[in-house]
């Protein structure tokens, strides 16, 4: 997925437009859509950067919040490719076309948006600089850039290794069908090794529904095949309802070797497909490495990250502790007890976006409410799930007592199918609650 | 002026008057300041106490259930424009566990009966949107003849209607219905509390679907 992919008509109009003002010097005034060509003076400008599953929720919500708002979102992607399901890209139960997403419906409704990359953020002047010289002013920066991948932390690792051979699929895209074609590639009997990484990372139950839909893809076309996982982890995520379900379906197809018997993998040497761990080194077909991770650049590059590489937001409005009038949600944020998924940055997407509405409305920031819901499918009739309830306590996000946690660890067959219908009717509506 | 018993409100209008009003007295005649700070009072309390907004707390549920609960499907139901009665009953039952679910339980967990009261509010005053999907006119008549002869009396006109004990069907996902219907049978005796559930009980496999696609037919 690249800018240069074609862009509709009008968008390439705009951007023509935007650049050749910012060449002549000249103040650039933001009129991507028709809705607010004629409001000469809008009640404040919010720029949302990133339209992913905060960045899009919060643009459309900032505009449900207060129409009256100027809402720019700038995204360097055409098209959204969503990373949750993307797993059953590899077992072949879906295809990526069902995985993508255009942003016409958050333009219907008044939304500018934007296809640019943004590599520069000034927080005095308060506007922001496109990799083509655009540049968006702003009163409020609403940033959800996502994760980066911290590849020299792994020896012999590299951004290119993983565009070329060995692909972390952890953004959904190219990397997704490049894993998903090298294990149609590979000989029955062959071993396809999952590097998890350390936490804190997106999607914290992914690598391990990841081996369970590879597993699900061997068990029908390869199934003298392996699955290794090697963990810098010696816990994960749904780790019990996990276990069951590997030995369940795929019985000892799937193994999973933690840090303390030697997971944590330090080096790979690419040529010969060999990950060094601490005590051994293993061999293997097919190697997925999901390197450690922390913010996306665009935040670290500009000062709202602190030593733990992610970004310090006041728990309540998602401003950065760091920059006032800039907000950081989603997966680069730091959100107290929430994880790093999909619904949770849609969560703080809501949250955000009515905090900043309140602000520029000269009002209080509002009492939050957040939750978080994660499924992960199995196989085809097997779901399970975890929800987290979220509230405000002493300026931390915190777990609501007594609320949330996993799916029954006795639960019987029809609730696990159940949940897999669950798991698309999730999928479906935060999807439509993004980009419709 | 009573200082019995004061409340937390109370308590900090006091202290706010003892503070700041010491000062301004002179400025406002007694009676329209006590007025004016106990309003003020009132408000600050209910910030510190983090009081969430309806549309805060219902806005969580669009993830799943969909913007202003109007659902994108299949398994998951539209819950705008639902009966208020209704939908608190639903949510109270689950927070209790007196109705079996996956996973709504778990999240009920998360809220007072006040912020249900809260949450079921904002979404009865939400539009009804009915799906628009292909009809299969032969199933959803079998259905109809399933409808008229045993669930009209309660989910009347077509299953448009609503009160606090029926929920509409007219217009949902039809998936929904099925699971719905298919659980309740499921359950046997645990369901059988509920309106209609002896109705339920007797439904083969091929009527739920055909009751399910029915009410899914109906706008």
């Amino acid at each position: 997925m690249s800018a240069q992919q074609p862009m509709n008509p009008s968008r390439r109009r705009f951007l023509g437009s935007v650049s050749r003002a910012a060449a002549g010097g000249a103040a650039v005034s933001l009129l991507g859509a028709p809705a607010i060509l004629h409001a000469d003076a809008p009640k404040a400008r919010v720029v949302v950067v990133g339209g992913g599953y905060g960045g899009a929720i919060a643009a459309k919500y900032l505009k449900l919040a207060d129409p009256e708002l100027r809402v720019t979102l700038i995204e360097r992607n055409p098209v959204y490719v969503s990373c949750p399901l993307s797993n059953e890209v590899l077992s072949g139960e879906r295809n990526m076309e069902s995985l993508t997403f255009d942003y016409r419906g958050l333009s219907r409704r008044g939304i500018a948006v934007m296809g640019d990359e943004i590599v520069e953020i000034d927080p005095e002047q308060r506007f922001v600089r496109g990799k083509g010289g655009a540049v968006y002013n702003y009163d409020k920066l609403i940033l959800s850039p996502g994760v980066s991948f911290d590849f020299s932390s792994i020896d012999g690792m590299s951004a290119e290794l993983a565009d070329s051979t060995l692909p972390h699929a952890w953004k959904a895209g190219p990397q997704t069908l490049l894993l998903r074609r090298q294990l149609e590639a590979m000989p029955d009997g062959g071993v396809c090794a999952i590097v998890a990484p350390p936490n804190p990372f997106r999607c914290p139950p992914g690598p391990y529904e990841r081996a369970a839909q590879i597993a699900l893809y061997f068990s029908h076309h390869k199934p003298k095949s392996k699955v290794m996982i090697y963990d810098a982890k010696d816990a994960f995520s749904k780790q019990g309802l996990f276990q069951a379900a590997w030995k369940e379906h795929y019985g000892d197809m799937i193994e999973w070797v933690p840090a303390a018997a030697g997971g944590n993998i330090e080096a790979i040497d690419a040529d010969s497909m060999t990950l060094v761990g601490p005590v051994e080194d293993f061999e293997a077909d097919v190697i997925n490495l999901i390197p450690p991770q922390r913010a996306a650049e665009l935040a670290v590059n500009n000062g709202l990250v602190d030593d733990s590489g992610w970004c310090p937001v006041n728990q309540q409005t998602f401003e950065s502790t760091l920059h006032s009038d800039i907000y950081v949600i989603g997966d680069a944020a730091m959100a107290g007890a929430m994880p790093k998924s999909g619904y949770a940055a849609n969560s703080q997407g809501k949250v955000c976006a009515m905090a900043v509405a309140a602000a520029i409305n000269g009002q209080p920031a509002p009492a939050p409410s957040y939750v978080n819901t994660c499924y992960s499918i199995l196989a085809p009739d097997h779901g399970i799930s975890v929800a987290g309830v979220y509230e405000l306590k002493d300026g931390e996000i915190v777990s609501v007592p007594g609320a949330g946690g996993l799916s029954a660890a006795d639960a019987d067959a029809r609730t696990r199918a159940i949940e897999v219908q669950f798991a698309i009717g999730w999928y479906r509506n935060i999807t439509a609650d993004m980009f419709t | 002026m009573t200082t019995r018993c004061p409340t937390p409100e109370r308590r900090l209008s006091q202290r706010l008057r003892q503070t700041t009003a010491a000062r301004w007295r002179p400025r406002l005649p007694s009676q329209a300041w006590l007025l004016a700070m106990l309003l003020a009072g009132f408000a600050l309390g209910a910030q510190a106490e983090g009081v969430r907004s309806a549309a805060m707390l219902s806005h969580t549920c669009a993830g799943c259930h969909g913007t202003d609960g109007a659902s994108a499907g299949a398994a998951m139901p539209t819950i705008a424009g639902m009966d208020k009665g209704y939908l608190v009953k639903v949510l109270e039952d689950y927070k209790d566990d007196v109705r079996p679910s996956t996973i709504m339980g778990r999240i009920m967990r998360g809220y007072s009966d006040q912020e249900i009261a809260a949450i079921a509010s904002f979404f009865a005053d939400r539009p009804w949107v009915s799906t628009e999907r292909p009809i299969d006119g032969e199933l959803a008549y079998q259905g109809e003849l399933i409808h008229q002869q045993r669930c009209e009396s309660c989910h009347a006109d077509g299953g448009r209607g609503q009160d606090a004990r029926s929920p509409r069907l007219a217009g949902q996902w039809g998936p929904y219905i099925q699971y719905a219907l298919e659980t309740c049978r499921a359950r046997g005796e645990s369901c059988k509390k509920r309106q209609g559930a002896e109705r339920v009980m007797v439904l083969e496999d091929a009527e739920i679907q055909a009751l399910a696609h029915y009410y899914e037919s109906q706008k």
